[in-house]
């Protein structure tokens, strides 16, 4: 009974969260954390439980759940979940339960953050479940809207944007609210980045839908169901052309493909810790899952013909998202450039479209998500105790904080890829298929691990070490054990299956190989390769 | 042609015996205000709640039986699709009534023929979305909007109110005389003006017909506020009282699209090609208009009057499709405008019956002052924008799926782009409503009836998102009445 309906117990457990916290009044604090722990914590013991009954030998989708929700549009709620959907599960679910307990102490709206939060995770795993268009778009558009009440409710105006007040001539609150200050120049209110990041994800989410439609609509078999489309569907080549171009420019945007990417490292500086945390570890990865959910398992020709396109685009965000972020002054600022790099590997994995890369950057999804938390939750508590973000008034924490700085110096660790840590495992997958497809790129953006390497290292020092800024005197380090315990857990996450990446690997794969087996199967291409380890020296940058 | 004879047996009286109970409550509410003039006003006005809905189950069990015909010769009919319009129109009255019970208050006169009038608009309308020829069209679109002016001149010491009303009323006139010059074009090139007389002629498309259809399109395109015959909508959704406004907004449109499916469905859909464009045009032009000119106001009502003209222009493309699952689209999305514009001005009129006023700035901060209401408000917008889980995501994903089957793909753009477009300016009011800190602090109380409807309306709205079947079916039945129509 449990294993039938699991997917749907841990999708509906912090919906119905929330929907209980929605009727207890914001005074009673502990009732609120309880019920916001005890259903994300749910949701993620089952998530673990679904991460180690996945069947390995049986691939394909598993704990598939289907109820008809509409006959006469063909929409049924369909649920199911590959190698690739099950430790994206485990992963919004760790980052929703982590959220919970970063966001302990806020003090305005407690009870609306954290029915904010449950319903982003829930809809977060729901685009990890879905195997119904209609339904995967559903939550994809559903996950949306929450951020932008993260950012405007509870954000932070980033860089300055107090000292613009009084710099115009108007009236400095009304001249922020007229339409044209707003498109133009308001660029550090956390307002603007609000609404930039909703309208950048809305338009691709529109897009997408339009794609989505053209899928449903020339396919003239009523159903949304991508395994019968995939199937039965009969598309000309010329539909199966636009439809890839229009979803995959429609969900590329969240996976802050350059040069759509500039939504994101604003969206991340002004969002809460939790939002953050949640947006660049587990949301962006939407763009890549939805990628490769429906563009590689449904049009695997088109996917064939456009990927050297993207393995360029990728080496931009590498290097570019890189060379920002060593400018940046802001900690959220270098983290959120540091995600847009990091996206251009997970891009160029995935062009690749061999085994060996393809399970790379799957794996390498997971690894950011973690390392991504982590950050962004230190960074938040970093900001909660010093009221500050900005990285030269910083310096010396270690003295006060060493269990922080601990974290700190594991997260980025794992972040530029030292070996240890996911990110690394993820990396060299990436490389190794890379090289046999794309030389060129492989070698740029293996030389632009040193960038990574530059900014994370000026980061962690100037934060952490060197001289101590006597006005942070008093900040403490994380001692409540609500502190502690998200990073704890996102650092166990990230160092056990950076030691022990054999489970983890054998489940992607099992996502990873029928997707190649389509692509394998056109005719007259033999882009995919088998699954061997290429004995091309010198591709290994990291060691 | 040989006179139509009546007889009583003719008449048929099941058929329209809803609408008949209706004019009997209409008559007791009128003649108990006027009888007992000590009469609490509430109980008039739960009394019309009561009586209306009884109408509503005995409408529905017509629905269940299959109850269907025509009466007074061929001018009147009774048939799935009119009963859908009619519980619509009942059950969205009966929220007006909830929500106007306390706005009256503040009216100090003639409160007892606020409720008539409303009644008294109800069943014009529920006449017009049974009308079966043109004749019997212009009589029941005249006979439902009598009501209506005299409800936006009711705040008769308020400038804008007695502003509106003349221009209510002036382009009101204007567009029932291009109704009645379009009808004598279509007569004279056809030689009759029963709908499915039309369909079976199969007329040609004539010069003269053409120019027939095109100004009965106009006068109902002024009904519907559809660009560029909207220019009445903002002024006289300001200046007509909120609960007014509030009902102004969706049932007449409603109703008004129950009679334009029956135009251009039942009677000229030989003509799909003459009149496809004119539909589409007016679409594009709607929604662009609509949501390019809401990012500039200042005042609520007039946010949502033209987010209003944005919203028909959405609904409009069901009707370009000119399918069975583009009148189902139009249907099923009426119902989701239902709970969330009225959701939405009930929100504007408590707050307004408080602080007599009703500008965006004034709502800011509103989640402080009254978390219920600022809800209220998060979701009904949500939903007029189309976002999951709320059901405007479902009528926008319904009527997009029916033009694109019908290969729409420029107008499936447009509209798209114009949902981002949307979400701009309904995401400012959010932002105001929940991330400003408000001028005035007291909580706000919500009266008990304003409540009920607000919690409805939510409901509405939550439960067409997340189970929209029954709904859906719903809309497929009242569909079938179109036999000629194909499927997507």
């Amino acid at each position: 009974m449990m294993h039938d309906h699991l997917l749907s117990i841990i999708l509906f457990s912090p919906f119905l969260g929330a929907t209980i916290l929605f009727f207890i009044p914001n005074t009673r604090r502990e009732v609120v954390h309880a019920v916001a722990v005890t259903f994300s914590g749910i949701s993620l013991l089952l998530s673990l439980l679904l991460f180690y009954t996945f069947d390995i030998n049986l691939g394909g989708f598993q704990f598939i759940e289907q109820t008809v929700w509409s006959e006469r549009l063909g929409i049924s709620f369909y649920l199911g979940v590959d190698g690739i959907g099950t430790p994206m599960v485990l992963a919004s679910a760790l980052l929703m339960f982590c959220g919970i307990f970063v966001s302990w102490n806020v003090k305005d709206r407690l009870k609306e953050f954290y029915l904010n939060l449950l319903v982003l995770g829930s809809a977060t795993m729901g685009v990890y479940m879905s195997l119904d268009l209609f339904f995967l778009f559903f939550f994809y558009e559903l996950s949306v809207i929450p951020m932008y009440l993260f950012l405007t409710i509870w954000g932070r105006h980033t860089k300055g944007y107090k000292d613009m007040k009084g710099h115009l001539n108007m009236k400095g609150e009304e001249k922020r609210e007229s339409v044209s200050f707003f498109l133009n120049f308001n660029k550090n209110s956390k307002d603007y980045a609000a609404m930039k990041l909703t309208l950048y994800l809305s338009l691709g989410a529109v897009i997408a839908l339009l794609g989505i439609m053209l899928i449903y609509v020339k396919t003239g078999l009523n159903t949304f169901n991508i395994i019968d489309i995939a199937e039965k569907g009969n598309l000309s080549t010329g539909i199966k052309e636009i439809a890839f171009i229009l979803i995959f420019v429609g969900f590329a945007p969240i996976a802050a493909i350059f040069p759509f990417h500039s939504w994101s490292p604003v969206g991340y500086a002004a969002a809460p810790p939790a939002a953050s945390m949640m947006h660049a570890g587990v949301l962006k990865k939407l763009g890549h899952f939805t990628i490769i959910r429906i563009c590689f398992y449904l049009f695997p020709e088109a996917t064939a013909e456009w990927m050297p396109l993207i393995a360029l685009l990728c080496v931009i965000n590498i290097v570019y998202g890189g060379l920002v972020a060593y400018l940046q002054k802001d900690t959220k600022f270098v983290i959120g450039y540091s995600s847009v790099a990091h996206m251009g590997y997970i891009f160029l994995g995935l062009a690749s479209l061999n085994h060996i890369s393809l399970t790379g950057a799957v794996f390498f999804l997971y690894a950011d998500a973690m390392a991504m938390g982590l950050l962004f939750a230190l960074a938040g508590f970093i900001y909660y105790q010093t009221d500050t973000m900005d990285i030269p008034s910083l310096g010396g924490l270690v003295h006060n904080m060493p269990f922080v700085t601990c974290c700190f110096v594991v997260g980025a660790a794992a972040s530029f890829g030292l070996p240890g840590g996911m990110n690394f495992v993820g990396e060299l997958m990436v490389f190794m298929g890379a090289w046999e497809v794309y030389p060129v790129q492989t070698i740029i953006a293996a030389l632009a691990v040193t960038i990574t390497w530059a900014y994370y290292f000026k980061m962690t020092r100037a934060m952490f070490f060197g001289e101590a800024n006597p006005k942070l005197a008093h900040v403490k380090d994380a001692s409540h054990w609500y502190e502690r315990l998200p990073l704890v857990l996102l650092v166990f996450f990230t160092l056990f299956f950076g030691i022990f990446p054999g489970k983890f690997l054998s489940v992607i794969e099992k996502g990873v190989q029928p997707i190649l087996a389509r692509i394998d199967s056109i005719p007259g291409t033999a882009i995919a390769k088998q699954p061997d380890i290429p004995n091309t020296p010198g591709d290994n940058p990291d060691s | 042609m040989t006179p139509p004879t009546l007889s009583l047996a003719d008449l048929n009286l099941t058929l329209i015996a809803p609408e008949l109970w209706m004019i009997l409550l209409t008559c007791v509410v009128l003649s108990l205000d006027f009888a007992c003039p000590k009469i609490s006003k509430p109980k008039l006005a739960y009394l019309s709640i009561a009586g209306m809905a009884c109408i509503t189950l005995q409408l529905i069990s017509y629905a269940i039986d299959g109850t269907s015909g025509t009466s007074f010769g061929t001018m009147f009919i009774l048939d799935p699709l009119a009963i859908f319009f009619k519980v619509f129109i009942l059950l969205a009255t009966i929220l007006m009534i909830l929500g106007s019970i306390n706005a009256l208050e503040k009216i100090l006169y003639f409160r007892g023929e606020y409720y008539f009038l409303l009644l008294f608009s109800a069943i014009g309308m529920m006449f017009m979305v049974s009308a079966n020829d043109f004749l019997s069209l212009f009589i029941t679109l005249e006979f439902s909007t009598f009501g209506f002016y005299i409800l936006v001149a009711y705040l008769r010491d308020n400038l804008k109110s007695n502003e509106a009303a003349i221009k209510f009323f002036i382009l009101g006139a204007l567009s029932a005389g291009l109704i009645s010059y379009g009808v004598s074009l279509i007569y004279g090139s056809t030689g009759t003006i029963l709908f499915q007389k039309i369909a079976e002629i199969q007329p040609e498309a004539s010069l003269g017909l053409v120019i027939g259809l095109l100004f009965v399109f106009i006068g109902i395109g002024y009904k519907l506020g559809a660009f560029p015959f909207h220019t009445w909508v903002p002024d006289v959704y300001q200046g007509a009282p909120t609960t007014v406004t509030a009902y102004l907004s969706v049932v007449p449109k409603a109703a008004t699209f129950g009679i334009f499916l029956r135009v251009v469905f039942g009677a000229f859909l030989g003509l799909k090609a003459d009149w496809q464009w004119m539909i589409v045009s007016i679409s594009i032009l709607s929604m662009t208009y609509g949501n390019l000119t809401a990012i500039a106001q200042k005042n609520m009502k007039r946010l949502l009057a033209y987010s209003g003209i944005a919203q028909i222009g959405t609904i409009l493309i069901g009707m370009a499709a000119g399918t069975k699952m583009g009148v189902e689209s139009i249907l099923f999305y009426l119902l989701t405008y239902l709970f969330a514009n009225i959701g939405a001005f009930i929100v504007v009129i408590i707050f307004q019956n408080l602080t007599d006023k009703d500008d965006i700035e004034d709502f800011a901060g509103l989640n402080r002052r009254s978390p219920l209401m600022a809800f209220a408000m998060l979701v009904f917008l949500l939903s007029l924008a189309g976002v999951p889980p709320l059901a405007g995501f479902i009528g926008k994903v319904y009527v997009v799926a029916a033009a694109v089957n019908q290969g729409l793909i420029f107008l499936v753009s447009v509209a798209l782009i114009n949902m981002v477009i949307s979400f701009y300016y309904y995401l400012i009011v959010v932002k105001k409503i929940y991330s400003l800190e408000p001028k005035e602090t007291t909580p706000i109380h919500i009266p008990i009836p304003l409540k009920i409807a607000i919690y409805v309306s939510i409901g509405g709205v939550i439960f067409l998102g997340i189970w929209p079947k029954p709904f859906i079916n719903a809309a497929v039945a009242a569909t079938s009445v179109f036999t000629d129509l194909v499927l997507r």
